[in-house]
This record gives C-alpha cells, sequence and structure tokens, in this order.
C-alpha cells in the first residue's frame, strides 16, 4: 500500500480512508462572509426619555413662570381716606352697601378671639401670615355671602309672586 | 428603516402629550380665575377699595390656623379645602360716574368665555345690576364669579375652584360673617331652635 495519498493526494486512496474522508467531509471549512450580530436600536426609548425630560422642564418653568406672574397675594388692603365734609352736602344719605363690606374690624376682631386657640406649630413668621391670609379670606367671604345676599333679597319677591300665580 | 422612524417619532409624541397631559388639564382648571387687572386703576377714583387676592398656597396656610374645635371654624375650613384661590376687588366711589362700562368689559370679557354660565342677573334702580356667573368643568362646578355694578360702586368676586354655594351661604353668622338669612330653611330651623 502507497502511502502517499495520505500525504499530497496521490497513488491508490485506501477505500477506508476514502470512506473516512466522506464521513468527516461534511464538516469540513465552508467559507462565509463576516456577519456582525445585529445592533440593538436605543432610539425609541431615547425619544421617550428625552421627551419625558422636556416635558418635566416645560412644567417646572411653566410652574415657576405662573407663581411669578401672579399678584402679590398677601397684598389685600382696605383703603379708607379721610372723608371730605366740606364738599358733602348735608344730610345726604350715605350709601349703606358696602359699609359692612369695606370695614373689616369686625371680621378681624373676630378672627384675633379666635386665633388665640388655633394651633401653634407653625413658625412665627409663617403663622403670622397664616393669621393675615385667615383675615382676608374671612373678609373675601363676608363680601361674598353679602353679594348673594343681594341677590337672594331681590330674587325672593319674584319667587313669591310667581307662587301667587301659581296658587 | 423610515417606517420605524415613523413609529418612533409617533411613540416619542405619545410620550411628550400623556407626560404634558397633567400639566395641560392643571392649566385648564385655571380657567376659572379672571383677570382683574383692568380695574386697578378705578383706585386711585374710589373713596373705599377692598383688594384681597388669596392664592392656593395662601389658602392652605390659612387653612392651618384654623380650629379644628371650633365647629363654625370647621365649616369654614372644610369649604375652603379644594379651593385655588379667592379674589375680591370691590370699589365705593363719592359721586356717581365715576367708572365706565367700558372698565368692566375686560371682566365680562371673560365671564362670556367658554365654561361661564350667567346663573342670576338683576337689576334694579336702587341698588344697580348683580350677576352670578358659574364656571363648569363638565358637571362639576370650578368656579364661581359675582359681579356687583351700581353708580357709585363696583365689585368683583372671584372664588376658583369647586365651590359649594349652599355651603357659603351657611356661613352666614359665622365667624364675624353677618347672618343675612339666605341659609336653607332647614338650616334656618335648626338655628332657631338653638336659640
Amino acid at each position: 500500500m502507497n502511502d502517499d495519498y495520505l500525504w499530497d493526494k496521490t497513488g491508490q486512496p485506501d477505500p477506508q480512508i476514502q470512506q473516512l474522508e466522506e464521513i468527516l467531509g461534511t464538516l469540513r471549512y465552508q467559507p462565509k462572509p463576516l456577519v456582525l450580530p445585529h445592533k440593538r436600536n436605543y432610539f425609541p426609548l431615547l425619544a421617550i426619555a428625552a421627551s419625558l425630560l422636556l416635558a418635566l422642564l416645560a412644567g417646572g418653568i411653566w410652574l415657576r413662570v405662573r407663581s411669578r406672574n401672579e399678584a402679590p397675594p398677601q397684598q389685600a388692603s382696605v383703603e379708607t381716606p379721610k372723608p371730605n365734609f366740606e364738599d358733602e352736602p348735608v344730610g345726604t344719605p350715605k350709601a349703606p352697601v358696602n359699609k359692612s363690606v369695606v370695614n373689616p374690624s369686625p371680621v378681624v376682631a373676630n378672627n384675633r378671639r379666635r386665633n388665640r386657640s388655633a394651633p401653634s406649630a407653625l413658625p412665627k413668621r409663617e403663622r403670622e401670615e397664616a393669621l393675615m391670609a385667615k383675615e382676608q379670606l374671612m373678609l373675601a367671604l363676608r363680601v361674598t355671602t353679602e353679594k348673594l345676599h343681594l341677590v337672594h333679597t331681590r330674587t325672593q319677591p319674584n319667587q313669591i309672586k310667581n307662587q301667587h300665580r301659581v296658587g | 428603516m423610515k417606517t420605524l422612524f415613523h413609529i418612533n417619532i409617533r411613540t416619542a409624541l405619545a410620550a411628550l402629550l400623556l407626560s404634558l397631559a397633567p400639566v395641560l388639564s392643571a392649566h385648564a382648571q385655571q380657567d376659572s380665575r379672571i383677570q382683574m387687572g383692568a380695574l386697578d386703576h378705578l383706585a386711585a377714583k374710589a373713596s373705599q377699595t377692598v383688594d384681597v387676592n388669596i392664592d392656593e398656597r395662601l389658602m392652605r396656610l390659612a387653612a392651618r390656623v384654623f380650629d379644628d374645635k371650633d365647629e363654625d371654624e370647621r365649616e369654614v375650613k372644610k369649604l375652603i379645602a379644594n379651593l385655588k384661590g379667592v379674589y375680591v376687588k370691590s370699589f365705593e366711589f363719592e359721586t356717581e360716574g365715576q367708572y365706565a362700562a367700558a372698565d368692566i368689559e375686560p371682566i365680562r370679557t371673560q365671564l362670556r368665555g367658554p365654561g361661564w354660565t350667567r346663573l342670576v342677573n338683576v337689576t334694579s334702580k336702587k341698588e344697580g345690576m348683580l350677576e352670578v356667573y358659574l364656571l363648569f368643568n363638565g358637571d362639576v362646578v370650578g368656579g364661581l364669579a359675582v359681579l356687583h355694578t351700581d353708580d357709585k360702586e363696583l365689585t368683583v368676586v372671584n372664588i376658583v375652584g369647586p365651590v359649594d354655594v349652599d355651603k357659603l351661604a351657611r356661613l352666614e353668622g359665622q365667624l364675624g360673617i353677618p347672618d343675612l338669612g339666605i341659609g336653607s330653611p332647614k338650616n334656618k330651623t335648626k338655628n332657631d331652635d338653638e336659640k
């Protein structure tokens, strides 16, 4: 038997070797083009994250601008200039509508009395601000209820008239 | 690739809208606030002026000094619990004709806006014109406005937030608010019984 076949594939091959060649031949190296693994696309996630960030930023700016634009809230005021008695004709009746509205003293006095019993967990400065806000709030509610009362008293006679008509 | 890009843009836009929704809805709720700055110049002519501006922060702060043990204060605290602000501008003049209809027009323009409904409009020679407006967000009341125009008086009240008008009426006689007789008959009877 010639061993050249095993060395340089010349000469007569051995049938067993041929059989082995056929079996192992399937596992022979076969050249293929290089394929890199597919890169993951992070664009949607980044886009969503950027959008959320932008939205939060916009919301923050909006809230800041809004709070700046608002009028100073604690500036409630009741202005009462000195009455000029010289210009006023004698016997002219004063308009009674707003007297109780623009004179906040009963509310203030009443609130001061009540505020003594209020909880004092707030710092002094904040508490003063809170008490002032409370007084102003009461004044506003007082004006509101007075106006609602006016509406009520003016609409009430009409209702009674209508009831009489129906009756 | 182009389709993928379009999908991404759509996803990003949807996310943006979703995240902006709370901000936009908060802005929509602020619509019941009436801008009254146009009336400020009347203060110079007025003999008496009431100007109250209480925003949500001050409202929360004020609520902290209400005494929970006091029934009246508890009621007021409940009433203001969900409110976003209370604003009042009231001018009283010595003489007639100190303000013109044009001065109130900016207020009226806002009250003619979407959502606002004029519930009451009472006019009398003696006490002028009284209008009550409510702002509805669907079925829920989102704000109240009262406009009182008289020869010698101009008052604008604006309550921002879900205001309970019945509760507000029941405040009469409490905390220095005079008993004006506009509470419900049931309460009146109760009060009378207590007396």
